[in-house]
């Protein structure tokens, strides 16, 4: 499992501040921490960034690799911030990860930057206007994604599907579609195709003290449906390890000595997969 | 049952040609697993694979093309029982009874209405879809001479034959016979003509029987007669009845794939009273209805079912979207707010509303972003300062407005410098993050 | 291949809920089944319609809804007796916008007073509506609240930033409650929780999900009622088995197909017929799709509902 630390993003006051005064210091210990904790690279995350994105990207880069032996995922619409980025990128650590391309026209040419500086790139299985309704159709975009990266250039084996993880609290029924479609991405190809997800969204809008929780299991049973990589929290994702037995026990219908848990781990299992509708209180019920 | 995309994969010749229009075998199996491709794209598929896949990739309601040309209905193809499950496909054509009891002048008036009853909303276009033509005089000559005033008044329009009677049936379709028209009227005591004349006339059949288990065994027998294209009509209506019968066709088909019950459906909704009459097709709009038969085609009514029509067979996944341009709300003075959002239409909705509870009058302008909402949108990078900043510019408002100020949602707070930076003289306000708080917001600024 | 029914069985039932006193008194919701599912389960109570009044008179409505209360509207308590010996109303609802700080700005006071006197003249049951200020309405439903003690009304509505003061008023006085989200199931379901931690009784709860007028977002109101029926029903979630009410009649009189003239728009024929049928269907489908409780304008739309509900149940 690739944990790919993700609390570098402008959309973080914090890191947004560190970004706009290029302090280098809070983004150095963040990703110094999300290195200490696990994570196998580092994202990123500098938004539209329309304005000086180039070389907010290359400052990111940068930054991160000064303290960090990782590979960075470059995280931005932007397709010239992503070509600055990589151009600087040190490979020596590991080679870098574009997020993302997807079906939408616009995002097409991030394939010929993957090729082009032998980057592995994140397929988000969207397309242009409205979501996927279900696994089946993300599969779809995964096929048509997949092809468009031969006719580029770029090996099936550098691509990392995304089937995009919707928040819980507007979208639940998004929950089950995306476990279903890590499934269904891995039979795509032999050996099977990578997969990678942007983790925390699921408890975006959630509670504070939920977040993790549903963080956590949700984590672990996309890791049950073969799931190899997340952007995620990597201090969150080791404590979620810790929990793994736990989980499968429930799973396996299991009586496990801490009630509370037991009874943290079936509320929350139930709201993931659609048997109880979410409410915040989803746990005081 | 339906199989995965995958397992589809496996039975294709996995030679990549391209020839089907995709760009993979894989690919090209996905779209059939989601019933969006059909198999005889491929010219290199095996008859075992033939076999095996066409049975498993029948949808559950039968495809039927209805009419032929621009105006052609398409019928059937739907998957789930609850428009939130995924959407309802194909919407429900309207069809208005003309009887052949009717005088030629009447008969050519209800063309006229049905043709002229095109109009625009929110992008599409709706029309009354179909013509009914009743042989409710029972005499044959009478059915032709109506059919033949609407082949001629209206024959772009997909039309209903509608007898019991063969002879009748068939001097009256032939006049259709290149045009997929509808005949219906097969039952039980006359299958056999009426699927020999479909059959020769490459119309699709209208069956009725009493109840679904007749239905059922119905269809098979049309089936048995080598005719596919059904319309179904159980007997039922009455409103209770047609809520049960509809429903309980469409859980067989979509959850039991249950092939005789596999058509699309057709209801008769005419009363005497219009209101009535309207309310009652409401309810074969929601309740899986492919055609409504409609005695009367008032303008109000038709606005109504039009409306609510594209309302339930939107798809819940693609966002509705609002019209880009700049909204009045309430009667705004130069000096009043302006505020921006995105088109997603429930966006809209809400911010309007919030709006129109302040009782402020404002102006909010509504920027395309494909339907995301406003964090997502800026996410995407479709609501981004350059692109608010030419859509401000061109929308012309400068010289609407007193001061040059524009109120940016709280989600996008972060937009706010890059967007004074494009947009010289403009000062950029951030508002609250949740519409909710705007009518709070706007009043402290008028104080 | 013979034909079998595929009926369901639901798990769960939807409260029913009773409003007003004596033999005046109505009872909706109580269905074990999706709207209009006789065929496989028990509906024991017809939706209920209640006319609106409000305690100004109806100058923001169109006109072809002001028309048809012509002389009595300018009274609430000849308007509400109206409703119920006229229009042979089983039930009206009171809304409350003459206190909305940017109307009439009436206060506690003068709400109390038009709420007493409209209660003393019908014996129908009476549902009080705020005016949709959150902060207005805490003041002026707490105090109706009290006047209408033991009358069994239904108060509203309460919404996330007001629920507390208002849920507890309806409490104290024994009336019931309206708890509204904006389109938003899981809203809807959180504060359906919240008012329930309070010590609210569940079954004295009515869901508002918010109501969206045909043509103007109604499928999202239809979604979510539908998934709040599936939900009480196939899930037996007892936070979402409250009856849920469709808002209809302030939703569906402001929007152009209600307000615009024939002059104006010969393409939608006749404005008056318009305007009615316009908030029939979107009452009807909102019965469809879940709604056990509307409240309503026209009195033509009404029979036009009750008509149709005839031929459902």
């Amino acid at each position: 499992m690739l944990i790919i630390g993700e609390k570098l993003s402008i959309i973080a006051k914090r890191v947004r501040e560190a970004m706009m005064k290029k302090d280098k210091g809070p983004i150095q210990e963040i990703a110094t921490r999300q290195w200490k904790e696990g994570s196998g690279m580092i994202d990123a995350n500098i938004g539209p960034a329309e304005d000086g994105g180039e070389d907010l990207m290359q400052w990111m880069v940068t930054t991160i690799q000064e303290v960090v032996p990782l590979p960075i995922c470059l995280d931005t619409t932007n397709a010239s911030a992503l070509e600055a980025g990589l151009k600087v990128h040190n490979n020596e650590w590991g080679r870098p990860l574009i997020n993302s391309t997807s079906n939408d026209p616009e995002r097409f040419p991030i394939l010929e930057l993957a090729a082009k500086y032998n980057s592995q790139v994140i397929g988000l299985t969207v397309g242009k206007g409205g979501l996927p309704a279900d696994a089946e159709e993300r599969a779809g975009i995964a096929a048509e994604i997949m092809a468009r990266a031969m006719e580029y250039g770029v090996p099936l084996e550098d691509i990392y599907l995304d089937p995009l993880v919707l928040q819980i609290a507007t979208s639940q029924d998004h929950a089950v579609k995306v476990i279903e479609a890590i499934k269904m991405f891995q039979e795509m190809n032999d050996p099977p195709m990578k997969t990678v997800v942007g983790l925390s969204n699921i408890s975006n809008g959630c509670p504070k003290h939920v977040r993790p929780i549903l963080n956590k299991y949700y984590f672990l049973m996309l890791m049950n449906a073969g799931l190899t990589s997340a952007i995620a929290d990597a201090h969150e994702m080791a404590e979620a390890l810790n929990e793994k037995k736990l989980l499968d026990d429930v799973l396996a219908g299991k009586e496990i000595d801490d009630a509370a848990k037991m009874k943290e781990i079936k509320k929350t299992l139930d709201v993931i997969m659609g048997n109880t509708l979410y409410a915040h209180s989803y746990l005081e019920m | 049952m339906a199989l995965s995309g995958v397992e589809i994969f496996k039975l294709l010749p996995k030679t990549n040609c391209k020839k089907c229009g995709h760009p993979t075998c894989l690919a090209f199996a996905m779209k059939l697993a989601q019933r969006q491709a059909s198999l005889d794209s491929c010219p290199d598929v095996s008859e075992e694979a033939k076999k095996i896949l066409g049975e498993a990739s029948a949808p559950p309601v039968r495809p039927i093309t209805f009419g032929a040309g621009d105006k052609a209905v398409k019928m059937g193809e739907e998957t789930v029982l609850f428009r939130h499950d995924k959407k309802f496909v194909n919407p429900c054509a309207f069809a208005i009874e003309v009887k052949d009891t009717l005088s030629e002048a009447e008969v050519s008036g209800l063309c006229e209405q049905v043709v002229s009853s095109e109009i625009d909303r929110v992008g599409q276009k709706l029309r009354i879809d179909s013509i009914m033509i009743t042989n409710a005089s029972g005499d044959a000559a009478k059915l032709e001479a109506a059919a033949k005033i609407v082949a001629a008044k209206a024959p772009a329009v997909p039309v209903i034959i509608n007898t019991e009677n063969p002879q009748a049936a068939e001097a009256a379709i032939k006049l259709f016979a290149d045009k997929r028209p509808v005949l219906y009227g097969a039952n039980a005591s006359n299958a056999e003509a009426m699927a020999a004349i479909a059959k020769n006339n490459k119309a699709i059949l209208g069956v009725v029987a009493n109840g679904l288990e007749e239905l059922s065994a119905l269809t098979e027998k049309v089936k048995g007669l080598g005719v596919e294209d059904m319309v179904i009509d159980s007997g039922a209506r009455k409103a209770k009845d047609i809520i049960e019968h509809n429903t309980l066709i469409r859980r067989a088909a979509v959850k039991k794939n249950f092939k005789p019950l596999g058509y699309p459906v057709i209801n008769f909704m005419q009363r005497e009273d219009s209101l009535h009459e309207m309310l009652l097709a409401g309810v074969g709009i929601t309740k899986y209805a492919s055609i409504i038969v409609l005695s009367s085609i008032e303008k109000w009514k038709n606005l109504v079912l039009f409306t609510l029509r594209q309302n339930i067979y939107t798809d819940p996944q693609v966002p509705m979207q609002v019209e880009q341009k700049i909204y009045n709300i309430g009667e705004p003075k130069p000096e009043s707010p302006f505020l921006i959002t995105t088109n997603f239409s429930l966006t809209y909705f809400i911010v309007s509303g919030e709006i129109e509870n302040s009782k402020v009058p404002c102006r909010l302008a509504v920027m395309d972003c494909e339907g995301l909402s406003v964090l997502t949108a800026w996410a995407a990078g479709k609501f981004t300062a350059s692109k608010i900043a030419q859509f401000i510019t061109e929308s012309g408002i400068e010289k609407e407005i007193a001061t040059k100020e524009l109120i940016l949602p709280g989600y996008v707070a972060i937009l706010s410098g890059s967007i004074e930076d494009k947009l010289p003289g403009w000062k950029v306000t951030v508002g609250p993050r949740e519409a909710n708080a705007l009518p709070a917001f706007l009043k402290t600024r008028t104080a | 291949m013979a034909f079998t029914p595929t009926k369901e069985t639901y798990a769960g039932k939807v409260y029913a809920v009773t409003i007003g006193t004596g033999d005046r008194a109505v009872t909706f919701g109580g269905e074990n089944v999706l709207p209009f599912h006789s065929f496989e389960g028990t509906t024991p109570n017809r939706p209920l319609i209640a006319f609106e009044i409000q305690d100004v008179p109806p100058s923001d409505w169109p006109e072809n809804a002001q028309k048809a209360f012509e002389g009595v509207s300018d009274d609430p308590v000849k308007w509400a007796k109206y409703c119920q010996d006229e229009l042979k109303a089983r039930a009206i609802a009171l809304r409350l916008v003459g206190t909305h700080p940017d109307r009439e700005n009436r206060s506690p006071e003068d709400a109390v007073k038009t709420v007493k006197d409209v209660l003393a003249a019908v014996s129908i049951p009476v549902i009080i509506l705020g005016s949709n200020h959150a902060e207005k309405d805490t003041s002026i439903l707490v105090a109706v609240a009290e006047a209408a003690k033991d009358r069994n009304c239904i108060i509203g509505k309460a919404q996330e930033a007001n629920y507390k003061t208002i849920a507890a008023a309806a409490m104290a006085n024994n009336h019931k409650l309206i708890a509204m989200s904006e389109l938003d199931i899981n809203l809807s379901k959180q504060l359906n929780i919240l008012i329930t931690q309070m010590g609210f009784d569940k079954e004295r709860v009515i869901t508002d999900p918010m109501c969206s007028a045909l043509g103007y977002g109604l499928e999202y109101t239809y979604s979510v009622m539908e998934r709040i029926r599936l939900a009480a029903l196939t899930q037996n979630d007892v936070t979402m088995q409250q009856p849920l009410l469709g808002d209809v009649g302030m939703y569906v009189w402001k929007v152009k197909e209600t307000t615009a003239s024939e002059a104006d728009l010969p393409q939608w024929g006749s404005a008056e017929e318009r305007g009615i049928a316009w908030e029939a269907e979107t009452a009807t489908a909102l019965l469809i799709s879940g709604a056990e409780l509307l409240i309503m304008r026209h009195p033509k739309a009404v029979a036009a509902v009750e008509k149709i509900i005839e031929e459902l149940i």
